[in-house]
């Protein structure tokens, strides 16, 4: 009796309790479409959105937690994962009514679709709270592994069969070089697979620097960087992009890179917090790599999907300068963006998926006089592009300001800079597409607006993609400029996170440092 | 003193915005009730403005008045925080001035009416927000936005160029802003506490190099605004893609708004960094005179010319900002506040010629006065007034200028002989090419190929209105300036003062260390008493 109570509270379950409601929707899911057959899509997705949001519920409920760690300290139910598991969700929870209506019109099954989305979902949310190796790789997998089933879900058109095939490729080299990193940690730490240990005993172990813990760093930081897109590890992204269902696409650019930041975190900080100056280097070349890149290259990009693949790389670049700035702000102005970047992203995605419905493009020069025929998408892909590109009083205005604010506090003039020049650049190639949409006459109409269908919204899956694309583009034009409850609760939780407070004191940065005339 | 606080500034600033919202939803095909609304918020914010600078606006003070300070986002210090000085007062209504005559000007949009002036309404808030805004980012979140309007503005309704002068006009401004920011933020992170309020920014005491450097980084940012020469090749497309009101707002507001930064940042937070540049500031002063003026010379379309003429004009602000009297900074508010006034006049004036004429090329117009006397009249007046005839605006302000400049004990014999030597040919060339504009538009025999639009040749009573409305203004200012002055006389004494006192302790502690670098100097201020004889 007193052993199995002793267990019970070492396993503490109930910490996974937002996961396993997921994982019942995913059964209620499966059986449901079993007994009830494709009839079932009318209601399944629904079902899912519920059970996404009643986790969501969950999650706040577990709030300040007093014993996060469940499973003998292999998941971590602290407020850092609360938050990042609480975004993975949000964004299925988003993703999903716009894939209703994309699926049904391709005439495949709904769901399976949405039983892969939420395995995935389920993946990303294990692997927010990961806090051993074992774990990590396996939901890390979990993840990946759905993604690629749902990159070629679209058995008949060969380019989602190609974007499958790529993305497969590239994601088993890369877990396997992120797996052999994390057997070089785990041979390094004398045979520790949980990260706290792996942290306290590599210290001991290695007398400090070692060629093998830089080496497992590289491999590791390898995977994750496959997993946020990071150039140079973003050679899968605008090819997977472009060939894959777009709805997949809105997920992996928000859920899973959501997901692989919060790995990042999570590993660099504590297994990795001897070699932290390195890992600062290798993500500030990354984070500039990235920006350059992706800023650079959607430029010149004339399909709308590849710009928003570039696009996405090019915010992850952003989102980076908050990892790399290790304060509490930078961690929290990350958390913020990555908030703000779901509403904005999704919101785009939804009108590039109204768009490709009614008219079955994708190029960007087709969106040309779109304002004549539908202004209303008009107005929620401008407000959305807007965002991304930082334009006040957006949401991503202040995301982004943030992000810079907290480089800047912490020293990083160089990069925040650069960010700075190169969200310029992205502006140009955001509004040109507002300009194609907004500025061109009715006479210089594309082909594809001119047989722009009648709007119609009481077609079936139409009403949930209304509502989805409502809800973002509110959050889109009011998060920012009513942020303070977004800015207290994601400061919260980074200030709540033990592991995020005991990296932030190594990485507090003396004031006497950030004289300009130094660093400049 | 009051404890019940009505907030005029933000009534000011959100009305139009709020107003503009509504636009999508009244119900109008052709624009007509969209015009007639936005022409009714103009002039209400107008009325808000004038009544409530006139009841709560005390002269005498250089204080910030009608503050209004909430908490927005305290993570990040910023707070929505707005008050008025006698800086930003005249400039305020200056831009609801012009602003709401633009609305008026633009009776003639039919073409996409709920867009136009939902964007025009948006600009009319964030010009009043960059004016008011007392917080850092609160300010260049207000700069920021006025960017899309305009990009659009000039993108769906300007010549046929447009699309060119509008990405090029964007990709300037977008690119010099962020200057704003980098150069903002390394001044609110000096030091122990952290703070985005401009006026506890200024109040902080900053390292030399540090002043240097964000003078220069202030400096691009509101040079691509005023423009400062080689930053300013955005302007003449622009201006002259624009339509004729958005002309009447470029030309009129936002180029103020880069030389309010530069008093409001560059002199009022960085003193010590001013006295650097300031011999630059007058140099790139006279060459913005006389390269606009050549430049206006050269060109044959009638709004590159007036825009080029821009240019020159605001070298005058360049050279009054560096002259470190109470004088010249004086008459560079003024020439802002009467070039403001000029320039609307006369771009609207082209717009009112190019609607008959339909054509901008000079010299395939001509002759138009014999049909469109009124409008020949009021034109000549509007160039009169850029000439800096006596008893206009621009006349007083120039001369400040021009007195301020030359007075100024600072630099030396030569150097002020040499300014106004050149300044004054620039002013030779100036009535040189306004005079021939006038000539190749409305003097001589009509051009027989030149059909202008019969529905009503001259100028319409609606168009000698808004005419009326700005040339009044700029007589009464020549004839008694101190109608406008007295807003911010004891402001600009304040700024030449704060200026003048960092000279002094600059030129003792060159004085006491000839040979010591100026970077090292910065010790042994402590020991020097910050006074000497002016």
């Amino acid at each position: 009796m007193d052993f199995s109570s002793n267990i019970a509270a070492q396993l503490n379950a109930g910490i996974i309790l937002p996961e396993g409601i997921v994982i019942l929707t995913l059964m209620v899911i499966l059986v449901g479409d079993l007994i009830v057959g494709r009839n079932s899509a009318r209601w399944l997705p629904y079902v899912a959105i519920a059970g996404l949001l009643t986790s969501i519920v969950a999650l706040y409920f577990q709030w300040d937690t007093p014993d996060p760690d469940a499973f003998l300290g292999a998941f971590s139910g602290d407020n850092l994962s609360i938050v990042f598991r609480g975004i993975i969700a949000l964004s299925t929870a988003v993703t999903i009514p716009m894939t209703i209506r994309y699926i049904q019109q391709s005439g495949t099954s709904l769901a399976e679709f949405i039983g892969i989305m939420l395995t995935a979902t389920l993946g990303g949310m294990f692997l927010s709270g990961a806090n051993e190796l074992v774990m990590i790789f396996i939901s890390l997998e979990m993840l990946s592994i759905s993604s690629y089933l749902m990159t070629g879900y679209m058995k008949r058109d060969p380019r989602s069969n190609e974007a499958a095939l790529k993305y497969l490729l590239i994601g088993a080299s890369s877990s396997a070089i992120f797996l052999y990193g994390v057997s070089l940690l785990y041979g390094l730490s004398g045979g520790e697979t949980n990260l706290n240990a792996i942290a306290a005993t590599i210290p001991d172990v290695t007398g400090g620097q070692s060629l093998g813990l830089a080496i497992a760093l590289v491999f590791v930081i390898a995977g994750i960087a496959f997993k946020i897109s990071a150039v140079p590890f973003h050679q899968w992204t605008p090819d997977v992009y472009e060939g894959s269902p777009t709805p997949v696409v809105a997920f992996l650019s928000v859920g899973s890179k959501a997901a692989g930041f919060a790995l990042a975190i999570r590993m660099l900080v504590t297994a990795f917090a001897l070699v932290s100056e390195q890992w600062h280097f290798i993500f500030t070349a990354l984070a500039i790599l990235s920006m350059v890149l992706g800023n650079v290259v959607a430029l010149a990009q004339t399909s709308m999907k590849r710009m928003l693949a570039y696009s996405s790389i090019a915010q992850a670049g952003f989102v980076m300068i908050g990892l790399i700035a290790g304060t509490d702000a930078g961690y929290s102005s990350m958390i913020f963006y990555l908030l703000v970047y779901l509403f904005m992203n999704l919101g785009a995605f939804t009108c590039v998926i109204l768009f490709a419905l009614r008219t079955g493009t994708d190029q960007i020069s087709e969106y040309a006089g779109l304002y004549h025929k539908d202004p209303a998408i008009t107005l929620c892909l401008s407000i959305c592009l807007l965002s991304l590109g930082g334009i006040p009083p957006l949401a991503g205005f202040f995301g982004k300001i943030y992000l810079f604010w907290a480089g800047w506090q912490a020293g990083m003039y160089g990069l925040v800079l650069l960010g700075l020049v190169t969200s310029v650049v992205s502006i140009y190639y955001y509004i040109r597409v507002v300009k194609m949409m907004v500025v061109k006459e009715p006479q210089e109409m594309s082909e594809s607006v001119k047989n722009y269908p009648e709007i119609n919204w009481t077609l079936p899956g139409m009403r949930p993609m209304q509502v989805g694309l409502i809800i973002s583009v509110i959050a889109t034009s009011l998060a920012g400029i009513l942020s303070n409850p977004l800015f207290t609760l994601t400061t919260d939780s980074v200030t709540s996170t033990p592991i995020l407070q005991s990296a932030a004191v190594v990485q507090e940065l003396p004031t006497d440092q950030m004289e300009i005339s130094d660093n400049f | 003193m009051e404890n019940i606080q009505i907030p005029w500034l933000t009534a000011m600033i959100s009305l139009p915005l709020i107003a503009a919202l509504a636009i999508p939803v009244i119900p109008d095909k052709e624009g007509k009730k969209v015009r007639l609304y936005a022409l009714g918020v103009g002039i209400v914010d107008l009325v808000l403005m004038v009544y409530a600078f006139w009841y709560n606006y005390n002269l005498e003070t250089t204080e910030l008045q009608l503050t209004e300070t909430y908490n927005w986002i305290p993570q990040l210090g910023v707070s929505w925080s707005v008050g008025v000085d006698g800086l930003s007062m005249p400039l305020i209504i200056l831009s609801g001035l012009i602003s709401t005559l633009a609305i008026l000007a633009s009776w003639q949009v039919t073409h996409r009416p709920k867009l136009f002036y939902f964007l025009v309404l948006v600009l009319y808030s964030a010009q009043i927000g960059v004016f008011a805004a007392q917080d850092l980012l609160l300010f260049f979140l207000m700069w920021e936005i006025e960017l899309v309007p305009v990009y659009l503005l000039i993108s769906i309704w300007g010549g046929k160029k447009r699309l060119y002068a509008a990405t090029k006009f964007i990709l300037y401004t977008a690119l010099a802003s962020i200057f704003i920011l980098v150069a903002g933020l390394a001044l609110a992170f000096y030091g122990g506490e952290f703070t985005l309020n401009l006026t506890e920014l200024s109040l902080k005491e900053y390292p030399l190099a540090l002043e240097v450097l964000a003078y220069a980084g202030f400096f691009i940012a509101f040079g691509v605004k005023l423009p400062v020469f080689p930053l300013h090749t955005w302007l003449p497309d622009a201006h002259s893609q624009a339509s004729a009101p958005i002309s009447m707002i470029l030309a009129g507001v936002l180029l103020k708004m880069g030389g309010y930064g530069l008093i409001r940042f560059n002199i009022e937070m960085l003193p010590h960094g001013h006295i650097q540049f300031a011999p630059l500031l007058i140099v790139l002063g006279v060459v913005n005179i006389v390269y606009g003026a050549l430049a206006a010379f050269g060109q044959t379309n009638l709004k590159r010319r007036l825009a080029s003429s821009s240019i020159s004009h605001m070298g005058f602000v360049l050279i009054g900002i560096a002259s470190f009297t109470d004088l010249g900074i004086n008459g560079a508010v003024l020439q802002m506040v009467s070039h403001g006034l000029i320039a609307a006049a006369l771009f609207f004036l082209s717009g009112v010629v190019y609607d008959r004429t339909h054509t901008l090329m000079m010299d395939e117009m001509g002759g138009i006065a014999q049909e469109m006397p009124k409008t020949f009249a009021m034109f000549t007046a509007g160039a009169m007034a850029s000439l800096a005839l006596p008893g206009m605006s621009g006349f007083v302000a120039e001369l400040s200028i021009f007195l301020g400049v030359s007075t100024s004990d600072v630099y030396s014999q030569s150097f002020r002989v040499g300014i106004i030597f050149l300044t004054a040919v620039g002013l030779i060339i100036t009535p040189i090419y306004l005079l021939s504009m006038l000539r190749e538009v409305f003097y001589g025999q009509k051009n027989p190929q030149l059909k202008l639009d019969g529905f009503s040749v001259d100028a319409k009573p609606r168009e000698i209105y808004i005419t009326a409305a700005l040339l009044v203004p700029i007589i009464a200012l020549g004839l008694y300036p101190k109608l406008v002055t007295n807003t911010y006389d004891v402001k600009t004494i304040e700024v030449t003062t704060k200026v003048r006192e960092a000279l002094s302790v600059m030129a003792e502690q060159q004085g006491n260390n000839l040979n010591v670098n100026l970077l090292s100097s910065q010790q042994s201020s402590a020991m020097i008493a910050p006074h000497i004889p002016g």
